[in-house]
């Protein structure tokens, strides 16, 4: 792997992205979605539903930012894992289900940086998503009158920008197996896995350590985290993105 | 002697159930057109595969101009494996600027490559078009200039006329002509004599994963030859 070979990697996989109606329409739906539950839940929960303001929890019922804020990350870190899972899944999968995995052979820009260009390209697709979320999430604090930021309301919407960026890093793992798995659905699978092991551990009371699940509970009830299981985050994605290269490297069309 | 653009040696690599090929030995030499011809199933893929490394060999071994696939010269190398490189969301255009980077051309370079084989294909009413909206033989063009528009020394097409319509056919011969003129060696499969294998050097028939004779491309009835071949070879296996 050499700078040339990845730069022309990123180009491609940066040109098939932005052309993709799979990411373009995921972004949307996330982005809409999340504020659209979240504006909906906060003023459901301020207006006395109870039912919803057991669902969601202390934080969710203070009204204001803490409200929408800790809404929204309950929502980002579902439905988000479940989104990042798709784009994945389809970065790596349709190359097998499109049958176009044939012309990734034989290149000099070899397949273990094609597919760090993709991981690359997703991670800055990822970002731009977080970054967008806050600032929608943002502007729906101000259209519903939640007031200023300030307080703890910068910290939160920085926390939900974290949690954006992790949940996305969470996902690698349908990566991996929508390669191991030649196809989208393993990945889309492997997405949803994830997020109920998460649900599960967190309702047992284990979720801190579990890293998939640490992140949406650093985020919505900060300081039940500990730093050192916080720190455990990153090696899914470090491992899940070495695993995808090794794949990508060892990769046969034997079947 | 030259090194041979392609060199093949006791290649073998079977799959469950016993398919698969079994020891070919096959060269092709630079300005040679070889075609491999071979019934459905009779190991033409599974060579290819083993060529371009998506597979991995038993034993023998492969050289691609005297290098071994580690060290192979992927950027002087164009090929067509079953499916086209064709992104359905991209243009007939951008499909082939991506195609043109993957092969190493500088961002500066392929512009003016890309028109080229726009034009050599007769490509350019679908220069503007996305891939998904166009029929399987324009996609199937557009995955012949993917392979071939950075004039590879090393050119590996399996079964490269299907969907091609009798234009499409004739433009590929000449493309294919042009470029073994120019010194590349061309490595062709197809399951009956087309027009392609027609215009080859050298005829190998495959079956059952052996290669197990050759033809002469300017015999009279080489169909026939060709047919004669594959039952004697099937018999002398069943007996």
């Amino acid at each position: 792997m050499t700078t040339t070979t990845l730069r022309a990697a990123l180009a491609v996989e940066a040109r098939k992205a932005t052309s993709a109606r799979v990411v373009t329409s995921t972004t949307i739906l996330l982005l809409v979605g999340i504020a659209v539950l979240a504006g909906a839940t906060t003023l459901a929960a301020a207006g006395g539903n109870e039912q919803l303001m057991a669902k969601l929890g202390p934080s969710a019922t203070q009204g204001g930012w803490t409200s929408l804020l800790s809404t929204a990350s309950q929502i980002t870190a579902a439905g988000g894992l479940l989104a990042f899972g798709v784009v994945l899944s389809w970065l790596f999968g349709r190359e097998f289900a499109d049958g176009t995995v044939t012309g990734l052979f034989a290149l000099p820009v070899s397949r273990p940086t094609i597919a760090l260009a993709k991981l690359i390209v997703y991670l800055l697709w990822s970002v731009g998503v977080a970054t967008l979320l806050v600032l929608m999430v943002a502007g729906l604090g101000f259209a519903t009158g939640a007031g200023p930021i300030e307080g703890t309301a910068p910290v939160a919407l920085l926390r939900l920008w974290s949690l954006t960026v992790l949940t996305a890093l969470l996902a690698v793992p349908a990566g991996w197996a929508a390669t191991i798995g030649r196809g989208l659905l393993p990945g889309i699978a492997t997405a949803i896995a994830i997020l109920a092991a998460a649900q599960i551990l967190v309702v047992a009371g284990t979720g801190g350590w579990f890293p998939f699940a640490a992140p949406a509970l650093w985020t919505i009830f900060p300081g039940t985290v500990s730093a050192s299981q916080m720190a455990l985050v990153p090696l899914v994605p470090l491992t899940f993105g070495f695993l995808v290269l090794h794949a990508w490297h060892r990769l046969q069309l034997d079947r | 002697m030259a090194e041979a653009r392609i060199r093949l040696h006791g290649l073998t690599r079977t799959f469950d159930g016993g398919v698969g090929v079994r020891g070919v030995d096959l060269d092709v030499g630079a300005g040679e057109i070889h075609a491999l011809v071979g019934l459905n199933g009779a190991g033409k893929s599974t060579l290819m595969r083993l060529l371009l490394g998506m597979l991995r060999q038993d034993s023998g071994t492969v050289r691609l101009d005297g290098r071994p696939l580690g060290s192979a010269p992927w950027s002087r190398l164009g090929h067509l494996i079953e499916t086209p490189l064709a992104y359905g969301e991209l243009t007939g255009r951008a499909n082939l600027m991506l195609a043109a980077r993957l092969h190493g051309v500088p961002a500066s370079a392929a512009a003016p490559m890309v028109q080229r084989v726009l034009t050599e294909l007769n490509l350019h009413p679908y220069a503007a078009i996305r891939a998904r909206r166009m029929s399987l033989g324009n996609r199937q063009r557009l995955g012949l200039a993917a392979a071939l528009q950075h004039d590879p020394d090393i050119i590996v097409l399996d079964e490269p006329t299907n969907a091609l319509d009798p234009a499409g056919v004739i433009s590929l011969r000449e493309a294919l002509v042009r470029r073994a003129a120019a010194g590349a060696g061309v490595l062709v499969s197809s399951h009956h004599l087309d027009e392609v294998a027609r215009v080859a050097d050298r005829i190998t028939v495959i079956n059952a994963g052996r290669t197990i004779g050759t033809l002469n491309p300017h015999g009279v009835d080489i169909e026939r030859e060709f047919f004669a071949l594959v039952r004697s070879d099937d018999e002398r296996t069943a007996a």
